[in-house]
């Protein structure tokens, strides 16, 4: 129950801050767009079923839609990745399995782990959001720059943000 | 039957994913269009409170700006006023109030929230319907054009400015009356382009650019912009205007809204001539 609570708790402050402060800064004149607000469903446990990850990705994009007056523009993108999370998590699992309790961070499953993790959702989940939000093809090479800086941009946020939430005494992070 | 439940179930969580899915592409297909009234925007109460304090904070650290923009009005209106003027004539003017008639109202509104590096921008202010704010209504900043009121809750309101891909206004080069429509191409928010300058339309770097009147959202003459660029391109009888945009959006911070008292006498008007020729 406070599992749950906390898992929700970190959803809520990204987008918060996504909304409130990310989305404010113009980093190489509004070329690079970071979306760190979907760090809090990549933070889900392992476990999480399915259907449970699906509606709270549903969930995640409206709230953030709302910020930005974009009818359901992150709800679509949000959801993509909701629905690719465990089957990458399938892909990437260790011959063994994963351990119970192991969390999908750098510590628990170390940085080739995490960079193909992070690194292949955010790209899926950026490229849908651009190339959505322009709906059309035609300036194909510099939406395909934004969303490559964007996301890479948005995996070094993620790790920064994991490192500054991280305790080492009992394991938990933010 | 029982094959079909089985179908179901195991296809369960694609089935969630493409029924969700449909509703957020069809949610997003209804926000392109221009007018809709939405709770799913951030006139809404939670994220409209939460960009007003934001904005409480911010307000702090562009004082300075704000301050030099206020006294620049300030100045301007000084020097309106009846004891700025030297009387050189004693005849006496009757201004009959029958003859004047109120057209367009104008109030205050802060900007709480302003976004300008997406082909979509929307600007968020902290009036609404309680203040007599309502759908379709333009918005000037230091007489110059902003963009129309989209949508409206009771304190909020959500502004569609020029740099959004979605506005469309007809507005003329003031020096030769040229007529031209506005569209933004999504790219760089201090300038956008007019298209549709017949060829005698004759443009000038510097010329500006002002609003028609022919709408009912802003009065006559309200400046857009001035002229960068021009060129006709090959084969094709109509120039194509860059304009660098008067409102600087990076930067904005006050801003009026127009009521237009008239607009629903005209569209009614209008409507019931659209009407009879069907």
């Amino acid at each position: 129950m406070i599992d749950a609570l906390r898992h929700i708790g970190r959803i809520v402050f990204f987008v918060v801050v996504q909304g409130l402060i990310l989305n404010r800064m113009d980093l190489w004149q509004g070329y690079i767009l970071p979306a760190l607000y979907i760090y809090g469903i990549l933070m889900l446990p392992i476990t999480t079923p399915r259907v449970v990850l699906l509606l709270v990705g549903f969930a995640t994009g409206i709230f953030m839609d709302m910020f930005t007056n974009t009818g359901g523009l992150h709800t679509s993108a949000c959801l993509l990745l909701a629905f690719f999370q465990p089957l990458v998590l399938r892909v990437l699992s260790p011959r063994e399995g994963y351990e119970t309790g192991q969390r999908p961070t750098v510590m628990d499953l170390g940085w080739g782990w995490f960079f193909a993790f992070a690194g292949s959702l955010t790209f899926l989940h950026h490229l849908w959001l651009f190339f959505m939000e322009q709906l059309r093809f035609t300036p194909f090479f510099s939406t395909m720059g934004k969303v490559l800086l964007s996301a890479a941009t948005t995996v070094v946020l993620m790790i920064i943000s994991q490192y500054l939430g991280y305790s080492g005494k009992d394991r938990r992070n933010i | 039957m029982r094959s079909l439940w089985q179908l179901i179930f195991r296809y369960h969580v694609f089935l969630l994913f493409l029924v969700l899915q449909g509703v957020a592409i069809a949610l997003l297909v209804r926000s392109n269009s221009f007018h809709h009234n939405s709770w799913l925007s951030s006139s809404n109460r939670v994220t409209g409170a939460l960009y007003a304090r934001r904005a409480e904070v911010s307000e702090y650290l562009r004082l300075q700006s704000i301050n030099e923009e206020l006294a620049r009005e300030n100045a301007l209106l000084k020097s309106e006023r009846p004891a700025a003027f030297l009387k050189l004539s004693d005849n006496m003017y009757l201004h009959d109030d029958t003859v004047h008639l109120r057209r367009y109202e104008y109030s205050t509104a802060k900007v709480i929230n302003n976004s300008i590096n997406r082909p979509k921008n929307y600007l968020t202010i902290d009036r609404g319907s309680r203040n007599g704010i309502g759908v379709g209504m333009g918005v000037v900043n230091n007489g110059a054009v902003v963009g129309i009121v989209k949508d409206v809750s009771e304190h909020f309101a959500v502004v569609m400015p020029l740099i959004n891909t979605g506005f469309r206004l007809s507005v003329k080069l003031s020096r030769t009356n040229a007529f031209g429509s506005l569209e933004w191409d999504g790219g760089d928010p201090t300038l956008i382009r007019m298209n549709d300058v017949p060829r005698y339309a004759n443009p000038l770097k510097g010329d500006t650019v002002v609003t028609t009147g022919y709408s009912a959202y802003y009065p006559e003459g309200i400046l857009v912009g001035t002229v960068e660029s021009y060129r006709i391109p090959e084969g094709e009888n109509f120039y194509e205007i860059d304009l660098r945009l008067a409102t600087e959006y990076y930067r904005l911070s006050y801003v009026e809204v127009i009521r237009n008292l008239l607009s629903k006498e005209q569209r009614e008007l209008e409507n019931s001539v659209a009407n009879n020729d069907d």
